[in-house]
């Protein structure tokens, strides 16, 4: 494929907004902080990307089909919380990471089925508090740390220059990217987010279809809750609840749209890249961290208008 | 006839890259029905919307009531006396009928807040007028029937007092008993000097209340003609631009095995109650009835969309039970559904991803899909359907009423399930597009599937089927042979359940 093939191609993908976005971010970014572009500080915004990307790969899943999961971050903390006790007791930390995905499945089982009978967001917003309140019975309302290096080596090792967290991040991203966009599985959710009703009537089993996207966002909200442990060598009930809305955010940047049918896991990376680009600009200004906020909710706005007026000049071209 | 009250002169619509409508004229009476006839894509609803101040044209000017007008948008134009009745209808499915009428100019009591008692006195008068008055108009619409909602809205456009109606396609969901009453109100409106604009597809309803009719094509004004002075072959001809004597095509069934056998079968609600018909390999069996009738009901129930509460289902002698659609179309069981646009498409998904909706775990077994062998069977249906588009990822919801429902067929005929269920399938697209279905259901009966046809209209049911079952209140209540065919005899079991005497 020569060069300008290849620029057409990006033009017409469906990220081609988030991607602008992102490139002009960068572009501020080098030339605001002279300490940005460096091998790195790259390494590092992948590191602190991981868990956020994780998690938004597995939600993006779930918003693809127009439902949503605000249980996300909750559900990683509890699946946390409850490795980092299982290993206390001395339990084989392959096994107790295995239980833990298997927690994960669950808990997205919980979920689909919830949302098969209520709206996703309310369904999800009541398991969050749930999977908070689990997490403090879990740790009798305390902080476990000084875990086996076996298993805090899954979140702070290193395999060359590359940080293990960015490899996992990495793989999972991949996995997802293949479910979503070159098999049946990712075509049927595609098929339901976009007309529910048209899904049924064209022999697709809907409930089935719902169920896994929220089973495969539960795995991953569970992996990522294990590597937050990890990462940090210890385990607090609290410490998922940060990412719940920013999960929703990174997808939402990315141009996946909340009404279902539209968007996808490149989006979401890009959307994911952008959010912790931004924290880790402002970091290196010195950007007091209270100022911060403002900062994010205001890119958040100007990204996803500019990804919606885009998109309806484009399809405004397409229609004539 | 009384005297001109809206002439447009050389109206010429431009949309990107192609005229939408080219220099054309038209005028309209007093107390005229003027219908607009032409494919879809031929300018009839763009022309309609120039008027109704929607669209502004760059070239030619209307006058309206003997002045030049030009209309800043719709809310110009209703409040000058030019109001609409589209075929999607535009109510707030939330509302009642009365809070719908009267949205955005609500009466208010001395206090200030809301007088619904005055605006549902008023919107029961409306209704009375029109023949509604069965109509609950405190039930939220969207609980209504698609044609009392129909009857709403006629009545919201009526409440404007307006000098010129628009109807775009109004009969296309109501039953003949609520078409009698709308052509009364026609009539009606008629002889106090209104005039009236009818967009419709329907050729055997122009001679019931039509003065006049212009027939567009590609965006240009082909003749005016006076409702006696052409026949409907020649409306056609003028349509199509071709000539077409022949519509319907039935051939001969070379097959005798039965196909798809349903014994006394009844659903949970109640809207089929004991239907049994038998369908045979190589046939196309009708199934007629008013709306309502619970035509589509058995369908549904057939298809496993809708719950079967008793009954058997044979499919080529074995006994099936489908409890989902998924399971029905494993057995071999396909149904076009009535409204594409909920129903049958996932509109903004492209046409090749809808093609393939049925039959993505069919065509992949292997769980990966190749984005080339989904886009090389797009093209497939798109030339064998002859879809007009530019490109098989462009989304659905920019095709015509025509292409979209061919993309709903190539979705099923990707599939190839034995047994098809057609339901409506030509309704609300044009001459030139019921044509090529036609040919296409003829096509794959003598190919040997067994079709069953839901229709409302009477011609096209008469003229494609080889048997026909007319369903009356749930019930069946007859079965016909082609040979026994009259509109008398199918209406009276269509309306009243039986054969008179």
């Amino acid at each position: 494929m020569n060069a300008k093939g290849l620029f057409q191609r990006i033009r017409e993908s469906k990220v081609y907004y988030s991607l602008i976005g992102l490139i002009a971010l960068l572009i501020i970014s080098s030339v605001a902080a002279p300490n940005f572009l460096s091998l790195n500080n790259f390494i590092t915004i992948f590191r602190q990307a991981s868990i956020l990307l994780i998690l938004s790969a597995g939600l993006t899943a779930v918003l693809v089909t127009g439902n949503m999961d605000l249980s996300v971050g909750a559900t990683a903390g509890l699946i946390g919380c409850i490795v980092a006790q299982l290993i206390k007791t001395g339990m084989n930390v392959a096994v107790a990471t295995l239980i833990g995905l298997m927690i994960g499945a669950l808990v997205g089982v919980c979920n689909g089925l919830l949302a098969g009978i209520l709206p996703g967001f309310v369904a999800t917003y009541a398991t969050n508090w749930v999977m908070t309140g689990l997490g403090i019975v879990v740790m009798h309302g305390q902080v476990i740390y000084d875990l086996p290096p076996s298993f805090t080596q899954l979140g702070v090792g290193y395999i060359g220059p590359i940080p293990n967290l960015v490899i996992f991040a990495t793989i999972v991203v991949v996995i997802i990217y293949i479910l979503m966009s070159m098999t049946t599985f990712g075509r049927h959710l595609y098929q339901y987010g976009a007309n529910p009703l048209a899904a049924r009537y064209a022999a697709v089993s809907v409930r089935t279809v719902m169920l896994s996207a929220y089973i495969l966002c539960g795995i991953c909200a569970g992996f990522a809750g294990m590597l937050m442990t990890a990462r940090l060598n210890a385990a607090d009930a609290a410490m998922g609840s940060a990412y719940g809305m920013q999960t929703v955010a990174a997808a939402v940047v990315g141009g996946t749209s909340l009404a279902g049918g539209e968007g996808g896991i490149l989006g979401t990376v890009i959307g994911a890249l952008i959010l912790t680009i931004i924290v880790n600009v402002m970091n290196l200004l010195g950007i007091p961290s209270y100022a911060q906020g403002l900062v994010v909710g205001a890119v958040i706005i100007g990204m996803v208008l500019f990804d919606i007026n885009s998109r309806i000049r484009r399809e405004k071209k397409l229609d004539a | 006839m009384g005297k001109t009250i809206l002439t447009a002169k050389h109206i010429t619509k431009l949309f990107p890259g192609m005229k939408a409508l080219d220099d054309v004229d038209f005028d309209l009476q007093e107390g005229e029905v003027h219908i607009l006839v032409g494919e879809n894509g031929a300018g009839k609803s763009t022309l309609s919307k120039c008027i109704l101040g929607a669209y502004q044209a760059e070239e030619g000017e209307i006058i309206y009531q003997g002045e030049p007008v030009k209309f800043s948008g719709t809310k110009d134009a209703l409040a000058r006396g030019i109001a609409a009745v589209y075929q999607e209808n535009s109510l707030v499915p939330y509302l009642n009928a009365a809070q719908n009428i009267f949205l955005n100019r609500e009466y208010r009591t001395a206090a200030g807040l809301l007088d619904s008692k005055r605006m549902e006195k008023e919107a029961k008068d409306l209704l009375v007028s029109l023949n509604c008055d069965y109509i609950n108009i405190k039930k939220p619409v969207k609980m209504l029937s698609t044609a009392e909602q129909q009857m709403v809205e006629i009545a919201k456009a009526l409440s404007f007092k307006p000098k010129i109606i628009v109807f775009d396609e109004p009969t296309s969901s109501l039953s003949d008993r609520e078409v009698e009453s709308l052509f009364e109100q026609i009539h009606r409106m008629k002889a106090e000097g209104i005039g009236i604009i009818y967009v419709s597809h329907r050729m055997q309803e122009f001679p019931l209340i039509g003065d006049r009719i212009t027939v567009l094509r590609d965006g240009r004004k082909i003749r005016t003609v006076g409702i006696n002075d052409c026949t409907n072959e020649e409306l056609v001809n003028m349509m199509v631009g071709r000539d077409v004597s022949q519509v319907y095509v039935r051939s001969e069934n070379p097959y005798k095995e039965e196909a798809l056998r349903v014994d006394n079968l009844y659903d949970r609600s109640g809207r089929v109650q004991g239907v049994s018909m038998v369908v045979h390999k190589g046939e196309i069996v009708g199934l007629a009835g008013l709306v309502g009738a619970g035509r589509t009901e058995t369908a549904e129930t057939i298809f496993g969309i809708r719950p079967m509460a008793s009954g058997e289902i044979y499919v080529y002698g074995k006994k099936v039970q489908p409890k989902n659609p998924k399971q029905a179309a494993k057995i071999g069981i396909g149904l076009v559904s009535e409204d594409r646009k909920t129903q049958g498409l996932a509109l903004r998904q492209s046409i090749a991803e809808n093609i393939e909706a049925v039959s993505w775990e069919k065509d992949f077994p292997g769980f990966f899909v190749s984005g080339r062998k989904v886009e090389e069977r797009a093209l497939k249906y798109k030339d064998n359907l002859r879809i007009m588009t530019t490109s098989v990822r462009k989304a659905c919801q920019y095709l015509s009423g025509g292409n979209q429902q061919k993309v709903v067929l190539g979705k099923w005929l990707n599939y190839d399930p034995d047994i098809l269920i057609f339901d409506e399938p030509t309704r609300g697209i044009d001459v030139g597009a019921k044509m090529e279905i036609y040919a296409l259901m003829d096509k794959l009966a003598t190919e040997g599937k067994a079709i069953i046809m839901i229709s409302s209209e009477l011609p096209e049911i008469i003229g494609m089927t080889d048997c026909m079952y007319v369903m009356h209140e749930g019930r069946i209540s007859g079965k016909l042979d082609r040979s026994e065919y009259s509109q008398e005899r199918i209406g009276q079991l269509m309306m009243i359940g039986q054969e008179g005497e």
